[in-house]
This record gives structure tokens, C-alpha cells and sequence, in this order.
């Protein structure tokens, strides 16, 4: 099933995929900040060229660029809604000047948008579900929440091929998914529906049980079969935040004013 | 000494008519290799449950009598209390496991008893290497086989390492290899661990040659309970719906037809084998 096979749970090494994702987390959270306090493009071309080694160094360019291709849509639409609200208040430009500095603020948006999306799919791109879900448990989050987490990831291979078992067996009976109008189109989907939620219900309670039956809630204080260690990688990103934390705020408080436009170069 | 002992056990399910369990003793020495048969509905499965108390925590319903686990009674005991000395297995090696990957899952109740790490990563090395999954370890349950995946289910209760193992027909969804694989590894358990293994099964070809103490249910009471070389060769026992090892089956025409091997009645088809040969080279 080819809409599930983005949800398929893969090991992946690399050294970005080994990075605590704790880090990466702050790590993308800083790049979020960062773009939400610069507007010219300079300051936010760097962040986002900052990615890409990222992106290189985990072998995910091809996902990478498929995300980005997704949100090209909504990048478009930024630039737009950008330019027709300046052709609103100020006119026509009149001169290459004009022009530009119409252009540019919103070339900006769109760029900061750009960086945000760009940053999260590195995040998810190189976070296996598994050490997040250490991540979770190891960040003092209740147990349960990692726990389920964890599990609805485990599950949706299975859940996804009995949905097709479902299909198949409901299309043998003569049930015809794909006809009349939209209304008609979702309604067709309440026998693949119903079997499939009853049939969760029922994994989970077998579920439930071999939980029970493998000592679940014996102790308050659980313990974890892995460590989350700090490794020479963890130290590298830290210091690459600390970095770009310091950069941040110097050029923000100092150097803002003077940051080059565009428009400053005719 | 036995290790799980029941007296006049009577269970019905919330909301059945009719009690599931009907008047059950029973006695299961340490060490012993148990195998429980008898037709779908027989009550089997309900009685597994009772062994770690999953009956009546978890499915409620009325339970009357006792039940004895490792010498005590497990009446006002947690399900995590008597899990450390009954480990169960179940049916559907799909719906057991839970985790990321095969090593994190036998883990799983080692991380639920609070085990420090060292002792943890000990035992489960211990349970995967026993069952012969070692190299699996890192791999996600739902890449590897459903036989796979039931040895990872037996290496998780065992990693806990309990008294006794109960298996709710595990290979009811494997095929007749990989079953016989399981089988293989249950035994090896049992003889080579001395843990005291119930096996609830259908598939008697491939397991009546395992044990000496063979249980017949029907209908929520246990029929015929011994050794199995006796029991099988019983005419009611076909009646009842068990699956009869076909050597046995074979065993018996030849007798009826006057055809006598002059020794004990086989179990499995290697062992008819033997005999066979025996008579026909002399």
C-alpha cells in the first residue's frame, strides 16, 4: 500500500541520525527563533544553507526535496498574498527601485517559511520513530504517553495491511469503492470502516493482555534497556547551537540596521 | 511438589449462562512437560488464564475455588505479582509485542520489574540466544516471520525468567515447519532449563511424543488426564474431537486387522517407523 509506505518504520544510521533528538529538537527550535526575528533575505538564505549539511550528511536529499516540493504550494501562495497586499497600498511601481523593494520583503516571507519547513523535515527526516520514543520516555514524559507512541507506530504496518485485507474481501462480496459522486464515494468506505475498528478493538485487548501478562505496572519507577548517551556528535550540535544562539543575538542587537537589501545595491 | 494446583476451580464469564470451567482440579509437578488438548470451546484458553490470574482480574466474571501458583494462593494477588512465576504465551504472536525492535521487546518486562541495566541486557542476550534469535535482535517485529516473531514472544516471557510457561496454542498461526521449530525450542526448555512447561495444542503429531502427562478437555471438564500412550488409544477420546496422531491411528487398524507389533503404542510417525522396521526385518 503505497500511501502507508511513507509511515514504514526504517533503521537508519547516520551521524545525524544518531544525534540525541533532544538536541536536534532545540537545535530546530533556535533555527525557528532565528527566522522569526530576521526579514531580509541574507540572514535567511544562511539558515537555510545551513541545512544542507544536514541533509547531505544523512543521505535524505531525495525525501528532503520531496518535502520541500510539497511545500512549494503554500511557499507560492505566501509570495502572492505578499505582493498583491503591497500592489494594494502602494500602487504600481514605477522603477526597478520600486520594485525590488516590493519584491523583496515578500521574497523574504516566503524564505523564512521556507527555513521553518526546511528544518522540521530535517528533524523528522532523521529521527527514527524508536529514539524518539526513548527520547519520550528519558525526558521525564509519563511512560504511558512514550509507550503509546511507540506502539501506534509499531502498529500501523499491521493496521494498514488488514485495511487492505478488509478491501479485498468487501470488493470480493461485489462492493464497487470507487463509483458514484464524492458523498456516495465515502459512504462506500463504512463497511472497510467498521470491520477495521472492530477489529483494533480487539487487538488491543489482546494487547492489553499480554501486557498484564508481562508484568505492567509492577514497579512506579520503570527502567529502560537503553541509555541515551551523549556522544562526540550530541557535543558538535550543542556547540553549533551555542553558535548560532550567540550570532543570533549579536546581529540582531548590533548589527541589525545595517544587514544588506537588496535594494541597497542599486 | 507441584508448582500449579487447582481444586474445584468454576469459572463463568460475565454474562454467560453456563460456567466455561466446570469443576477443574488439577496438579502439575515441577518440571513436568503438560500438554492440554480438546476440541475448540473446551475451555482451554479460559483455563490458561486462571494460571496467572488474568482470570478474573482482567476478564471479571465469577470464579469459584482455588488456585495455587508456586505454593501460594494467587486469589488476592496482582497480575504482575504471579507474571514473575507464570510466564504466558499466546495465540497470536502479532498482538505480543509491541516495541520498536525484537531486543526491546523481551526487555519489556524486565523494564516493568525496574531491573538494572546490566542484569537486563544479561538476560535478554540469555532469552534470545536460547531460542536462537540473536541476530534478530535490532530488527523491527513486523519485518521478521510469524514464527520469528512467536520466539520472541517465548524469549520475552522467559527473559522474566518464571517457574513455568504457559502456551495458549502457539503455532495456530504458523506453518506445520515453523510449528515444529517452536516446538523444538519448548522442549529444549524444559529439559535443558527444567522449566515446567503447559502446552495447549491441537496439533498432537507433532507434540504427544513431548510429554507423559496429557490432558483431555471437553466442555469445561477434564475428561481423561495421564499418560498419553493410554489415552489416545481410548475410542472415546476420537469421539470428543481430538486430533489423533496418525501413527497412533495407524497403530490401531493394524491391530484391529490382526497386524500386532508387539510393543508401546507410538506417538509420532518416526517413532511407528522404527517399530515397523523392526517387524519387517526379522
Amino acid at each position: 500500500m503505497s500511501i502507508f509506505d511513507g509511515l514504514k518504520f526504517r533503521k537508519v544510521s547516520s551521524p545525524i541520525h544518531n544525534i540525541d533528538p533532544r538536541i536536534k529538537f532545540i537545535y530546530v527550535i533556535i533555527i525557528f527563533i532565528s527566522a522569526i526575528l530576521f526579514h531580509q533575505i541574507l540572514p535567511l538564505a544562511i539558515l537555510f544553507l545551513m541545512q544542507l549539511p544536514f541533509v547531505f550528511i544523512a543521505k535524505v536529499q531525495k525525501q528532503w526535496l520531496r518535502s520541500l516540493r510539497g511545500a512549494a504550494f503554500i511557499a507560492g501562495f505566501i509570495f502572492v498574498i505578499n505582493i498583491v497586499t503591497r500592489l494594494f497600498y502602494n500602487g504600481w511601481p514605477t522603477t526597478t527601485l520600486a520594485t525590488l523593494e516590493m519584491v523583496e520583503p515578500a521574497l523574504g516571507m516566503t524564505m523564512r517559511f521556507i527555513v521553518l519547513v526546511e528544518s522540521f523535515s530535517v528533524f523528522f527526516l532523521t529521527t527514527s520513530p524508536d529514539y524518539l520514543g526513548l527520547a519520550l520516555e528519558q525526558s521525564r514524559a509519563p511512560y504511558e504517553f512514550a509507550f503509546a507512541f511507540t506502539t501506534a507506530v509499531r502498529f500501523v504496518p499491521v493496521l494498514a495491511e488488514e485495511a487492505q485485507t478488509i478491501m479485498d474481501a468487501q470488493k470480493a462480496r461485489g462492493l464497487e469503492l470507487d463509483k458514484g459522486n464524492v458523498l456516495k464515494r465515502i459512504r462506500n468506505y463504512i463497511p472497510i470502516l467498521i470491520p477495521l475498528i472492530v477489529s483494533a478493538i480487539r487487538r488491543s485487548l489482546e494487547l492489553a493482555e499480554a501486557m498484564e501478562s508481562r508484568a505492567w505496572g509492577a514497579v512506579k519507577k520503570r527502567t529502560n534497556l537503553y541509555l541515551l548517551k551523549l556522544h562526540k556528535g550530541d557535543y558538535a550540535l550543542i556547540g553549533i547551537i551555542v553558535l548560532v544562539l550567540l550570532v543570533t543575538i549579536y546581529v540582531r542587537l548590533f548589527v541589525f540596521e545595517s544587514i544588506p537589501l537588496l535594494s541597497t545595491f542599486f | 511438589m507441584s508448582v500449579i494446583s487447582l481444586s474445584d476451580l468454576v469459572y463463568t464469564y460475565p454474562g454467560a449462562s453456563k460456567p466455561s470451567i466446570d469443576g477443574v482440579s488439577l496438579n502439575i509437578a515441577k518440571g513436568e512437560f503438560v500438554l492440554i488438548t480438546g476440541p475448540s470451546g473446551c475451555g482451554k484458553t479460559s483455563l490458561c488464564r486462571t494460571f496467572n490470574g488474568l482470570i478474573p482480574r482482567f476478564y471479571q466474571g465469577e470464579l469459584k475455588g482455588q488456585v495455587f501458583v508456586a505454593g501460594q494462593d494467587i486469589a488476592g494477588k496482582q497480575t504482575f505479582d504471579v507474571a514473575k512465576h507464570v510466564g504466558l504465551v499466546f495465540q497470536n504472536p502479532e498482538n505480543q509485542l509491541f516495541a520498536l525492535s525484537v531486543e526491546k521487546d523481551v526487555a519489556f518486562g524486565l523494564e516493568n520489574l525496574g531491573m538494572s541495566r546490566e542484569e537486563m541486557r544479561k538476560r535478554v542476550d540469555w532469552a534470545l540466544n536460547l531460542v536462537g534469535i540473536y541476530d534478530l535482535r535490532e530488527r523491527s517485529p513486523h519485518e521478521v516471520s510469524g514464527g520469528q516473531q512467536q520466539r520472541v514472544a517465548i524469549a520475552s516471557v522467559l527473559a522474566m525468567q518464571p517457574e513455568i510457561i504457559v502456551l495458549d496454542e502457539p503455532t495456530s498461526f504458523l506453518d506445520p515447519l515453523s510449528a515444529e521449530r517452536i516446538f523444538e525450542v519448548i522442549y529444549k526448555l524444559n529439559q535443558e532449563q527444567g522449566i515446567t512447561v503447559v502446552l495447549v495444542e491441537h496439533r498432537l503429531d507433532l507434540t504427544a511424543r513431548y510429554t507423559n502427562h496429557l490432558i483431555v478437555m471437553d466442555k469445561g471438564k477434564i475428561c481423561f488426564e495421564g499418560n498419553p500412550r493410554e489415552i489416545l488409544c481410548n475410542e472415546k477420546v476420537c469421539q470428543i474431537g481430538v486430533g489423533i496422531p496418525k501413527a497412533t491411528l495407524l497403530y490401531k487398524k493394524l491391530k484391529t486387522a490382526g497386524f500386532d507389533v508387539n510393543s508401546q503404542i507410538p506417538l509420532s510417525s518416526a517413532e511407528f517407523a522404527d517399530q515397523l522396521l523392526k517387524v519387517l526385518n526379522q
